[in-house]
């Protein structure tokens, strides 16, 4: 019998573009039938063919034991394919991970450095409570093997067996410490990277480490530990005041002097995030932002605004020297960039600034494309509403931003702008003739009745305008609306459609008040009359 | 922590996949799917990073590298540097180049399992192993040579 490769089988799905399911299908049929051979090489082969398919999206789990079969392999280049699809496939479901333990325990236990290491990766991604309880012991003492990068993976992988199996956590501590004093970089490394974090998910535990980061920072040059324990400190500062003004001085030397841009950005992070009662390293990290603010590399920008909007948050002030750079950067032709700028523009609001920066914005509406349109009339909305319109002192003014979103092409927050309409004009007696005026506008407003796709539903407005003019117009408003969409939007059936509607409902509204004005007169009647017969 | 690394082509073809954190395989398609509709629309003017909560919630970072046919993405969470994970897709394609002289997308079509030991040298369990070239070489260098493996034996150190 002749048997795919892999490199068959890619060539395969390669040749059969146009049916490659049904040609697909048939090839998990074969490898069906493969799995079940006991030659060795032809079951690594299946099992790899298995993990490729994986990849393209289909199913495997069924073949999650001949996995483990190819695990139990005795040659290294069949059993690594074995491992390579568990790594891949084996998810808190899949059963026969009990079934793995043994073989993991073996391995574990090996002579030969590689077989140990391929059963830590594997490890590491496929550990649950169970194996983790098993396993951790045989773990921890390869944390001392003598070859290197099998410290290094043993000491990684104790992070993910903490994650599932906790209680492992406090005895195998020490080894951690130690591990963290090695002088093989890459062990060291490993060490400080679980312990970053186990203690961005528990801060309060590790403070006492703190002697060790401060080293850390003073005398390291690995920047992957530098950026670790920068990131760290960040979250540990805000629990301890006096561990933020030891380490004011070794951050400083940092920023001045490193080349990378990586560890530059992550300490002015840090400064935003647990710095912020020291005056001059607050003034030194501004200046480098200043720095980022104002490269040429995009991502450099990007960065530069996330850090801006971390500084916002604890002051306003601070930021306001970069208020023009983050205006331009709402034109930047990159979405990213522009997303984060506008974050940060609308984090400025106060009473004070509202109209001017919605002002702003609304010009950029005019001028920006489809998709981020949509996002900055959102914005908008969100910005006048938060904290239950705090900040609008006007709201006329209001009224009137809202009917310029309405109109704003391809706008898809029809409803939204509809909802806000009738909420500012049922809760704010004052501008209700303001909102009939505006209305009555709207109704005239032949985009909006042109606006009625599922992407497009500016039309909703109208509900509201109608629903304004009916409840708070004078009569006279009603039949001048009336009049007016009948005699211009006669030749189309749709725009017909509409404005039958919208009659209807100022005419429901309007019933509903006499109606209601009825049923008072009705009522007072009524009462009258049980009160002539004595009842009342 | 890094969820999880993508390699796809300019039509959105995977080329390798990495899920770190589990997603069930309808998930990860859409994740592939989503992410290749957000990263192929964008010049490579702009910057490299992209914010979507959409694809993978909140807490995810999505950097990426275009090189010629082949996107590297790479989804991590705020314990992770941005400028040092750009660094880390580097370094992985510098690995691969050491292994496969010139690098291109054919290589990693036919050779996806040796792409994916390249990576376990790098990433491990959804944190990062090693980032020095050298040694990542030497490691895959002897692997390939117990392995009788053509390829990683030739790993440039």
């Amino acid at each position: 019998m002749f048997e795919k490769s892999l490199g068959d089988l890619i060539k395969g799905i390669r040749a059969h573009k146009r049916d490659e399911a049904e040609y697909i299908a048939r090839c998990m049929e074969e490898i069906k039938t493969e799995l079940r051979t006991t030659n060795p090489k032809l079951k690594s082969q299946a099992v790899l063919k298995l993990t490729y398919l994986y990849m393209l999206g289909y199913d495997v789990s069924w073949a999650a034991f001949q996995f483990v079969e190819c695990m139990s392999l005795p040659k290294f280049s069949h059993k690594r394919i074995g491992y390579l699809a568990a790594s891949l496939t084996f998810d808190e479901s899949t059963d026969v991970i009990l079934l793995t333990t043994n073989l993991l325990k073996k391995e574990l236990n090996s002579p030969n450095p590689f077989e140990c290491c391929l059963a830590l990766n594997t490890l590491a991604n496929i550990v649950t409570e169970d194996l983790a309880r098993d396993v951790v012991a045989d773990v921890l003492r390869l944390t001392d093997h003598s070859d290197p990068t099998v410290r290094k993976r043993a000491t990684l992988s104790l992070f993910r067996i903490f994650l599932e199996f906790p209680d492992a956590l406090r005895p195998s501590f020490a080894a951690i410490q130690e591990r963290m004093k090695e002088e093989n970089p890459s062990v060291a490394c490993a060490a400080v990277n679980v312990v970053c974090e186990l203690a961005r998910k528990n801060p309060k535990n590790y403070l006492g480490l703190a002697p060790v980061f401060y080293r850390i920072l003073t005398s390291s040059a690995n920047n992957w530990m530098l950026i670790k324990v920068m990131k760290l400190v960040g979250v540990l500062c805000p629990l301890e005041p006096r561990l933020s003004k030891k380490l004011v001085k070794p951050v400083s030397n940092i920023m001045n002097n490193t080349s990378a841009k990586s560890l530059l950005y992550e300490s002015i992070v840090t400064v935003s995030n647990g710095m912020m009662e020291h005056e001059q390293i607050v003034q030194l990290a501004l200046s480098k932002l200043g720095e980022f603010l104002s490269a040429k590399d995009q991502n450099l920008r990007y960065l530069a605004l996330v850090a801006i909007g971390n500084f916002q948050r604890t002051s306003l002030a601070l930021v306001a020297p970069f208020r023009s750079a983050i205006l331009s950067c709402l034109d930047d032709p990159d979405r990213t960039i522009r997303l984060r700028a506008l974050d940060i523009v609308t984090g400025m609001i106060s009473q004070d600034n509202l109209v001017d920066i919605i002002q702003l914005i609304v010009n950029h509406i005019r001028t920006t494309d489809g998709a981020f349109r949509n996002t900055l009339v959102e914005k908008v909305v969100q910005a006048c509403c938060q904290g239950t319109y705090v900040h609008v002192t006007d709201f006329a003014w209001y009224i009137s931003v809202l009917a310029d979103l309405a109109v704003v092409p391809n706008n898809v927050h029809g409803v939204l702008i509809r909802d806000e309409l009738i909420n500012v004009a049922v809760r704010v007696k004052g501008v209700r003739n303001v909102a009939v005026a505006t209305s009555l506008r709207l109704l005239g407003d032949e985009r909006l009745y042109r606006a009625q796709t599922e992407q497009a539903n500016a039309c909703q407005v109208l509900h509201a305008a109608a629903f304004i003019c009916g409840e708070f117009g004078t009569a006279e408003d009603i039949e001048s609306v009336t009049i007016r969409s009948a005699r211009s939007h006669q030749t189309s059936q749709l725009l017909h459609g509409n404005s039958a509607l919208l009659r209807l409902q100022m005419l429901r509204v309007r019933k509903r008040r006499e109606l209601l004005g009825e049923i008072g007169k009705y009522s007072v009647r009524i009462v009258g009359s049980w009160r002539c017969i004595g009842i009342a | 922590m890094i969820k999880g690394v993508l390699v796809f082509n300019n039509t959105g073809k995977p080329r390798l996949t990495a899920f770190y954190e589990h997603l069930p395989i309808a998930e990860q398609q859409r994740v592939i799917r989503e992410t290749f509709s957000v990263v192929s629309k964008r010049p490579n003017s702009l910057c490299n990073f992209v914010e979507d909560p959409s694809i993978w919630g909140d807490d995810c970072k999505i950097i990426y590298r275009h090189y010629a046919t082949l996107y590297f993405v790479v989804f991590a969470d705020d314990s992770e540097s941005e400028l040092a994970v750009l660094d880390l897709i580097q370094v992985f394609v510098e690995s691969l180049d050491r292994c496969f002289e010139n690098v291109c997308e054919l290589d990693l079509i036919f050779h996806y399992e040796k792409a994916m030991y390249v990576l376990d040298e790098i990433i491990m369990g959804g944190m990062v192993l090693e980032t020095n070239q050298q040694k990542i070489a030497q490691s895959l260098q002897a692997q390939g040579k117990i392995d009788g493996d053509r390829i990683l034996s030739r790993a440039r150190v």
